[in-house]
Formats: structure tokens, sequence, C-alpha cells
């Protein structure tokens, strides 16, 4: 019988499916759900049987795999274990290699991938390597089958040779653990059925590691309870006399002997910088770093606003021209055009749902930006270089994760707080996300942004992500030096993946993904809201009106949207339009947008005899049109870099819907359109969040430090955006 | 080597990756992961992927996100994806 064994991924399973071919049957090993393979081999005339064990890292029995794997070696006795380990990582691999060493004899390394060996210029002296372990070492690649015909003649070899009685393992331990795996091993074999059950030294060592699954298999045994007391005496003295535990001891000499003999039996080139340390040598600087996120972060919001324009432009085109035209068409046909159900189809649902739908565009861009970052492993690096200014700051490094979390949803990003050690620091950090701008926000900036700014879209989106940043991050420095004094900062490990080219696949699911929730939200809770702001705006408050026929600025809603809208007037856009959006924010962020295609009423101008070309002419048109948008779209990435191939400026918002905002921002602001804009734009990246981000503070923070959150997050909004409007009167006049 | 790893997080004035560890203790990068790997199991070192604390994300289901084929909160498609951080335990 040969046993397989090895860590994952050294192509184990390969030398098996070589081997056995179609002998082979698959189960799972005896109460568990682990795979076991076992194949047939045969070597001249003999049948040998071949069990293929999980790939583990080593046998210490914290999983289901490492005591399969151990057991079976233990109590089957395989004539042969032949112990797979990777050529190019002899290091961690060699591991394994000694606690197998320390449980049998009759064992063989396969060194596999010397083909990947060689191509890194590693020279494996294979002879040095076999001496140092007292086994057979046999080079091969298990891919292309090279070297297997030597190891199945090693194997045969080894499994009919004569058991050997006393075999050494290669590694001697510090003298006083020496010492008592021999007392031991001399108290193992004063019993015989301990002695016969399991090889003396490993058990030994077992014990000495204070291995519960061992001391309850020679509990029942004769000598075993006396057993497990004296060795549990023997680790309670090497721990004192060492001051750490027992099995981190032995572990470290393992560790420090396989270093060591890797030293002497591995030759390589020398390594010099590789591609990806030059790029991390930038992108983890410091200040190198620093910058490279900003400018990648600028591509991505370049990305979402100049390069996703044209597709904004067609939705709007499709969703408020082509589908309300023949929505209204189609119930005409039953003579409700002029109904309320009319009013509801067209200024509820798909002015509402539709004023939202007109971003999708800019969202799946900014999707594709987030997944091509996490894909390509540069994330990571992101997350290295937060990490230090963080820190620097007083923040806790490890609250970068929920704050980055907070880039795309704040609900998710408030309970990762659970993540962080300290009740101080999950509270300090839960009080900061919210001023991380979700996606939810994006089309409320892209909106305001192409109104007012529409040559500078994306420094104003920009500058809004990294506003929202400053502000979490001062907010975090003054609370740290006031209400949540420092407490000790744990140091940060961090895998840092390598680099790798995204793949298509990935980060179109990604994209899709992210997009669909977006999309369920708009056909959920934006539609809800839409049909709910349609009502109020239907309902007159005048009595010289009728239900759906009303003036929006004498509806129900601007009457109770009114009463807030003196509190914005100092900020430049107080008027019921806006707060009324600011208001409907609260449910969920999306709804702003939504709400201000509704309240800012563009009358959909019904096409004259000349313009009517018919349903499948202007499906036609319609299709022809999606085309063109992608061409453009296409035409538009240049312009990341400043190449501009567009033929004319294309307006990232509906132009109707887009000259009434901008009319009404004139007007609440003395003229001073942008600067309201701007300030608008301020006041929804920090006011409070949406409900669901409320409900998880509550959750997570308790309901106190929610309302303060709450209340500080308001009144740092209306400061901020009268900041930005007063200030910007007086330095702009 | 094994408590050099403690012993290097322990007087880090910063955050430390895989490779600059590797590198500062002479050891192959694959080798240092079954070194961290152990200090996990043995609880001096807490691994963090970003996952824990998302388990509940009931509020979020229910109200904000309409997806109604979550992929499960460990793996909301809203959130990024950090990497995966260790830290000595308390």
């Amino acid at each position: 019988m040969i046993a397989l064994a090895g860590n994952p991924n050294t192509g184990k399973t390969t030398i098996f499916n070589r081997l056995t071919g179609a002998r082979q049957h698959t189960g799972n090993w005896p109460g568990k759900t682990v795979e076991k393979k076992e194949g047939t081999w045969w070597h001249g005339e003999t049948r040998f049987r071949i069990i293929d064990l999980p790939g583990t890292y080593s046998l210490s029995a914290f999983s289901a795999e490492e005591v399969i794997a151990r057991d079976f070696i233990v109590e089957a006795r395989p004539d042969v274990v032949i112990v797979v380990v990777d050529a190019t990582n002899l290091e961690r691999n060699l591991y394994l290699v000694l606690q197998i060493l320390e449980m049998t004899p009759a064992v063989i390394v396969a060194l596999n991938m010397m083909d990947v060996a060689r191509d890194q210029g590693l020279q494996i002296d294979i002879d040095g390597l076999s001496q140092r372990l007292g086994v057979p070492v046999v080079p091969l690649t298990a891919r292309t089958g090279e070297g297997l015909p030597q190891l199945m003649a090693t194997a045969a070899q080894v499994a009919s040779g004569p058991p050997t009685t006393r075999f050494l393992p290669p590694i001697r331990y510090s003298r006083p653990i020496e010492e008592a795996i021999a007392r031991l091993e001399e108290a193992i074999r004063a019993h015989p059925q301990l002695a016969q059950g399991y090889p003396a030294r490993w058990l030994a060592l077992q014990l000495l590691q204070d291995d519960t699954f061992c001391q309850e298999k020679i509990a029942h045994l004769p000598g075993g309870v006396a057993l497990c007391q004296q060795a549990r005496e023997a680790r309670i003295s090497l721990e004192a006399r060492y001051r750490t535990d027992i099995d981190a001891l032995i572990a470290e000499e393992r560790y420090a002997w396989i270093h060591r003999l890797v030293q002497e039996v591995i030759r390589g080139r020398p390594q010099g910088p590789t591609l990806s340390d030059r790029v991390d040598a930038v992108a983890m600087h410091p200040v190198g770093g620093l910058i490279l996120f900003l400018a990648i972060m600028w591509v991505v919001f370049k990305l979402s606003t100049d390069v996703a324009a044209p597709f904004v432009a067609w939705i709007d085109l499709f969703v408020n021209r082509f589908l309300a035209h023949w929505v209204l068409e189609g119930l005409a046909l039953v003579h409700l055009e002029s109904s309320w159900f009319a009013s509801l189809i067209t200024d509820g649902i798909l002015a509402g749902v539709g004023g939202v739908l007109v971003f999708v565009p800019v969202l799946m861009f900014l999707y594709m930006g987030m997944a091509i970052m996490e894909d390509s492993g540069y994330m990571a690096r992101a997350a290295f270089v937060m990490d230090g200014y963080m820190r620097h700051l007083g923040l806790q490094g490890k609250s970068f994760v929920p704050l980055v979390l907070g880039f795309g949803c704040n609900v998710p990003a408030i309970y990762a707080t659970r993540t962080l050690d300290s009740r101080t620091d999950r509270l300090l950090t839960g009080l900061l996300v919210p001023f991380m701008s979700c996606s939810a926000r994006l089309p409320v900036y892209v909106l305001i942004a192409s109104i007012f700014f529409p040559h500078f879209r994306t420094p104003a989106v920009l500058v809004m992500y990294l506003l929202g940043v400053l502000v979490a991050l001062t907010v975090g420095f003054l609370l740290r030096k006031t209400l949540f004094k420092r407490s000790e900062t744990s140091a940060l490990l961090i895998e840092v993946p390598a680099y790798r080219l995204p793949t298509i696949k990935n980060v179109w699911m990604e994209m899709t993904l992210r997009t669909r929730a977006f999309l369920e939200g708009a056909a959920t809770i934006i539609m809800a809201v839409s049909i709910v702001i349609w009502l109020f705006l239907a309902i007159p408050v005048n009595g010289q009106s009728a239900f759906a026929d009303t003036p929006v600025e004498h509806s129900a809603f601007a009457a109770v949207a009114g009463v807030m809208s003196p509190l914005f007037k100092p900020l430049g856009f107080g008027n019921w339009q806006n707060a009324s959006a600011l208001i409907t924010g609260f449910i969920a962020k999306e709804v702003v947008v939504s709400t201000l295609a509704q309240v800012y009423h563009v009358p959909q101008e019904s096409p004259g005899p000349e313009e009517d070309l018919g349903f499948w002419a202007e499906a036609r048109l319609a299709a022809i049109s999606f085309f063109r948008a992608t061409a453009d779209t296409l035409k538009a990435i240049p312009g990341i870099v400043g190449i501009d191939l567009l033929d004319e400026e294309e307006p990232g918002a509906p132009p109707a819907l887009g000259e009434a905002i901008r009319q009404g921002f004139e007007q609440t602001s003395g003229g001073r359109g942008a600067l309201a804009g701007f300030s608008f734009m301020v006041f929804v990246l920090l006011y409070t969040p949406c409900m669901a981000t409320v409900a998880a503070m509550r959750q997570e923070l308790g309901g106190r430090w929610t309302l303060l959150s709450v209340g500080s997050q308001l009144t740092i909004a209306w400061l901020a955006a009268f900041l930005v409007f007063q200030a910007g009167k007086i330095f702009l006049s | 080597m094994l408590h050099a790893i403690l012993h290097e997080l322990q007087t880090a004035s910063g955050p430390l990756t895989l490779r600059q560890l590797s590198r500062k203790l002479g050891v192959q990068e694959s080798a240092l992961e079954g070194m961290i790997q152990f200090w996990v199991r043995k609880g001096r070192l807490v691994v963090d992927d970003g996952a824990g604390g998302l388990s509940e994300m009931r509020v979020c289901h229910s109200i904000a996100c309409g997806l109604r084929a979550c992929p499960g909160p460990g793996a909301c498609p809203l959130t990024l994806k950090p990497p995966i951080r260790f830290h000595l335990s308390s």
C-alpha cells in the first residue's frame, strides 16, 4: 500500500491520476465528509493500492484533513509514504516531510514541479537533500510524467525492502526536549501495547505537545494514563524553562532546521527586483502610493462621468421620450391618456424611476473600476498606504477596512466594524462610516456636476469623495483627542496578493452583480417612494385644482416640504423642491435624484405629426442611437488622458430636467446657481445617511450614539454647506 | 524564527506586508505563511478577512438593498473586498 501525502497544490492528485488512470474510485473517509480517493497501480506482477491522502500543510490535528492523514499513516501503516513536495516552495513543504519522518521511516520525497524550478533558476542539491533527510528524494515533473517511472521504481524498492526497526528522524531537538522525549519513549516501550500501536518517538512528541487525540487513543491502554501524566509533567517543566508553549518551541526548532537545510541545498540565480517589486515601490510608498491612489480614483471617476455620458443621454432619450411617448399612446388606446393613472405612470413611475435609471451607466462604470482595482490586487496596496496615514492621525489602521467598504454601501460598512478589537474603535469607526460617500450618492453628484460644472464633472465628483474622507479623518482625529482617548494600536500584517491581470469574466460578474443590486433597489424602494411622492404631488391644497391635475407648487408635497425650505436658504438652495429631495433622501440616497426629477416637473412634449414616426421607426431609431452611444463611449475613453475624439460635448444630465434644476438653483441663490449646486452636493455628502444605515448604527452602536451621530451629521452638513455658499459669495463677488 | 514574527510585529512602527516581513526574516514568503498560520491556530495572531461582522446584515437586505438573490452577507456585492490582515491578539 502506498500513501500519497503533501501540501495542497503540489501535484499530488496529478501523480495519483497518472498512476491509477481509470483504476480508481472515490468515496468518503469513514465518518467524515472528506473525499477519499483510492486506486490500483501495477509494478510488474505486484499490485499496489494507492491512497491519495487529503492535502495538508501539517499534521497538527487542527482539521479533519490533518487527522485523517495522520491517523492513516500511523494506524494503517502504509508500506511507503510518498510525500509530494513543490520544488519551488521547499521551505514550506518540508515541514510536513519532517512530521511524517517522525511517524514512519518508509518515506520517499517526490520533488515535483522541477520544470518550474528550472525556469526560476533554482538549483537543488538532490543528493544533499536526500542525505540530510535520510530518505530517497526523486525529482519529477508530474505534469509531463518526467521522473515518474523512477519514483515508482523507488517506491516498489522501498515497499519490498526489509522494515527498518530503529530509524532516527533527521531532526534532533534541543537537549532538554530530547531528554524528555527519551524518558517518554522508555516508558512507551515498557508497555508492549503502546509500543506496538504507535511509533514510540512520535507518540512521545505528541503527548509532550498535549495532543488530546493521542491522549484519548491511549487512555484505555495499559500504562496510558500514567504516560499522559508523565508527559504533562515534562511539558510543564519545559514550558517553565523556556517560557513558551512546548508546541511553539518544537515548531520553532523544526522551522529553524528546515531553514538551515534549505540554505544548504538550494542555489538560485540572484533575485533582483521583479516587475511587481518595482510597481510596489511606488504603489506602497507613503507619498507615491497616495498620489497613485488619487490618480487611479481620477480615472475611475472620469470613466463614471465623461465616458458614461453617452449612455446616460441614451437612457434619458429612451425612457423619457420613447417609452413615455408610447406608454401614453398605449393608454390612449383605452382612453386613459388624460387620467390620473396616466399621470401616475408618466409623472410618477417613469419620472421617478427613470430619473434614477439614467444613471445606471454611471454606476456600472464605477463598479467596473472598483472590480478592476480589486481583481488586479491593487486594492490591498491602497489599504496598506491608507493604513499608514490613519495611524499618523491616531486612528486604528484596521478602521480603514470598514471605511473603504462604506464607499460601496454604508450599511455593510457599519456591520464590518465588528472586526475591530475594542468597543472604542468600533464606536469611533461607526461614527465615521457615514462620511464615506456611498455609491448611491454618486448619481446626485453627477447630476448636479453635469448641470453646473459640465467641463469639470470629474474633478467635482472626485472632490466630493475626497471631502468625505477629509471630514471623516478630521472628525476622527478630533474624537480621538477628546471623547475617545487613544488606545494602543496593534501592529498589522497585510497579505498583499500578487498582481494579476483582471479577468473580463470576474470584472463583468462583479459589475453586473452590483448593478443588479442597484436596479432591484430601484424596482422596489425607488418605485414605492416615487408613487408616494406622486400621490402627494397630485393632491391639491389650494382647492382650485383637481386631483392629479394640480401644478406641483400647489400640491400637498410642496406644502409639506415648504415648511423645511427656509432652513436651506442660507445654504443657497432653499426651495421646497430641493428640501423635498433631501427629505426623501433619508429613505435612500438614490431617491434624491428621482425626487428632483419629479418635483422639477418637466412636461413631456408630445411629438407633432411631422415628428410622430410610428412605433417601429422610433424603435429602430432608438436602437441606432444605442449603437451610436456605444461608439461615443469608446471615443470618450481617450478623453481620460486628454485626447478628445468626441464631436460635441455630451450632456451628462437630461437637458430639460437639467435646465429646470438650474433655474431653480439660480432663483434660490440670487444668481449663484453653481455655488448653490456645489453647496447642495456638500450637504448630500455629509448629512444623515439613509434609514438603513441609521438602523444598522442603532444595532451596532446603540441608540444614544446613533442619535448623536445623526444630529452631528446634520449639523456638520449644514455648517459645511453654509460655509461653502457664504464664503463662496464673498470670494467670488 | 517563529517567535521572531511576533517580535517584529510588536516592534513595528507601521503596517508590514508578508513580503516585507519575509525579507526581514530571510525566509520564503510561502514558509512565512505557514508560520503565520501556526500563530493563528495558537490564537496569538488574529486573522481578519473583512467578512467577520457581516454575518447579520438583516437590516441591509430588508430595507436598502433590493437584491433579491443576495449571495449572502459575507459576499455582499456592494462591498469592496479588503485584503486579509493579521494582527496580534489583545
